[in-house]
């Protein structure tokens, strides 16, 4: 399938998992998971890098639409997609990205992934907390959303993403 | 000329990122305030299309609930009916008739409970004749009031929202408070400026109060959980249980004030320097 034709869909569906069945998981008050950030996670490697951050803005900025909170989603993506690249040289230790074209499970293994998705997760999420409150002066109360709601994304991410594994060889095939 | 167009190239990233980031916090800073910027109207019909398709799947499995809901609601509608054909009888007063006020129904196609700041959305808008700053009631209580409208939907800033503030009356002792949200949790909000000569008990029962220009009086709002003393011994604050269950909202209604118009003329007379 086509490259281009497959993010698209993957930033609808993606958009809409998060707004229609993410955002209605209630498990006491601090946690807030968000498994919308692995469209920019799975962008391709070697993107243009204004490319990159127009995607991030764009992505959350459409979460905003949902959410009656313009700005919100769309301040904490672009971070995240501004961060990418450094985030990548760090979780790769500063090897180049051989025959890898975007960021997979079957060729960099679960290990690198869960670095990778902790780290874009972690940029996202504080920023995300941090902006909502909008002050510092409840800055206990964001630390424990952070804290709490880091690991519960990160699993949701990781889990998504084993699940659409195997679809994704029978694609490229 | 030159060096400013290398520059730009150069650092064309961070520049870019820069310039996304303050559209965002600009955009933020805007959506604060309680009267939310026409810039970008957050209501829109395609958002509110979507979130039909998916609570018309929700709906299905809440129907016992929402039936029970309705039935209890047609009860006290009945009691009612009988209370108001025999005091029609004696003397018609237009206060307590529903002549001032119309209630229009509605239904909610997504809400949250978990931000810090929390909105509704539901299913009526402009050709419905709704606009903004009407309050919306459920059949247990307040909900909130309108802030933005399109064609087909409307959103609703609730109760749950840090900038929510809604004047409120305890019905005992006729002391009024004003009633925020900042516990973070969607079970209870909290009144302040109670003076500290007021006693209160727990089940004490909040209503809204008659000062305020978009809730009708006497509307159910919550009962009081617990007392908090203040330590400087000024004025109290209480912890109060909301009547309304945000978390399975599901029918609200809209209230039309029929005389708003009029209300608003007189406000803007009073609100001149």
């Amino acid at each position: 399938m086509n490259k281009t034709a497959l993010n698209i869909i993957r930033f609808v569906v993606l958009v809409l998992a998060q707004v229609l069945m993410v955002n209605h998981i209630r498990l006491g008050g601090y946690v807030h998971p968000y498994i919308y950030v692995i469209f920019i996670m799975l962008l391709p490697i070697h993107i243009q890098d204004w490319q990159l951050l127009l995607l991030g803005f764009l992505l959350g900025l459409c979460v905003d639409l949902f959410t009656s909170t313009p700005g919100l989603h769309a301040g904490a993506t672009t971070l995240m997609a501004f961060c990418r690249p450094a985030l990548l040289r760090l979780v790769n230790g500063n090897q180049k990205f051989e025959n890898i074209h975007d960021p997979n499970l079957e060729q960099l293994g679960g290990v690198w992934f869960l670095r990778y998705t902790f780290s874009m997760v972690f940029v996202h999420h504080s920023a995300l907390f941090l902006l909502e409150s909008f002050s510092l002066s409840l800055i206990g109360q964001v630390l424990l959303r952070i804290l709490i709601s880091v690991p519960v994304s990160v699993f949701l991410i990781m889990m998504f993403l084993y699940i659409f594994k195997g679809e994704r060889k029978g694609e490229s095939r | 000329m030159y060096n400013l167009r290398r520059f730009i190239l150069k650092h064309h990233f961070t520049l870019l990122f820069i310039l996304l980031e303050v559209i965002c916090v600009l955009l933020l800073a805007r959506s604060q305030s309680y009267h939310r910027n026409r810039l970008v109207n957050t209501t829109n019909d395609v958002v509110g299309k979507i979130y039909g398709w998916g609570s018309d799947v929700g709906e299905y499995f809440r129907l016992v609930k929402v039936n029970r809901q309705l039935a209890g609601e047609n009860a006290w509608l009945r009691e009612q009916l009988a209370i108001a054909n025999d005091t029609a009888r004696v003397a018609y007063d237009i206060r307590h008739g529903d002549t001032i006020y119309k209630y229009i129904p509605a239904k909610v196609v997504n809400s949250s409970t978990n931000q810090t700041n929390n909105y509704i959305i539901i299913d009526k808008g402009s050709i419905d004749g709704i606009s903004r700053d009407m309050a919306v009631v459920s059949s247990d209580g307040v909900v909130g009031v309108v802030t933005d409208v399109s064609r087909h939907y409307a959103t609703v800033l609730g109760l749950l929202h840090s900038k929510s503030f809604v004047g409120v009356r305890f019905k005992n002792n006729q002391q009024l408070g004003s009633l925020r949200w900042n516990t973070n949790d969607y079970r209870y909000g909290m009144v302040e400026d109670i003076p500290t000569h007021v006693e209160l008990k727990k089940g004490d029962t909040v209503l809204t109060s008659s000062y305020s220009l978009i809730f009708p009086e006497d509307l159910m709002v919550g009962t009081v959980e617990e007392l908090h003393s203040s330590s400087t011994g000024t004025l109290n604050k209480a912890r109060i249980a909301f009547s309304t269950d945000f978390a399975t909202l599901r029918h609200v209604y809209i209230i039309k004030n029929l005389y708003k118009l009029e209300l608003d003329s007189l406000k803007a007379n009073f609100m001149k320097p």
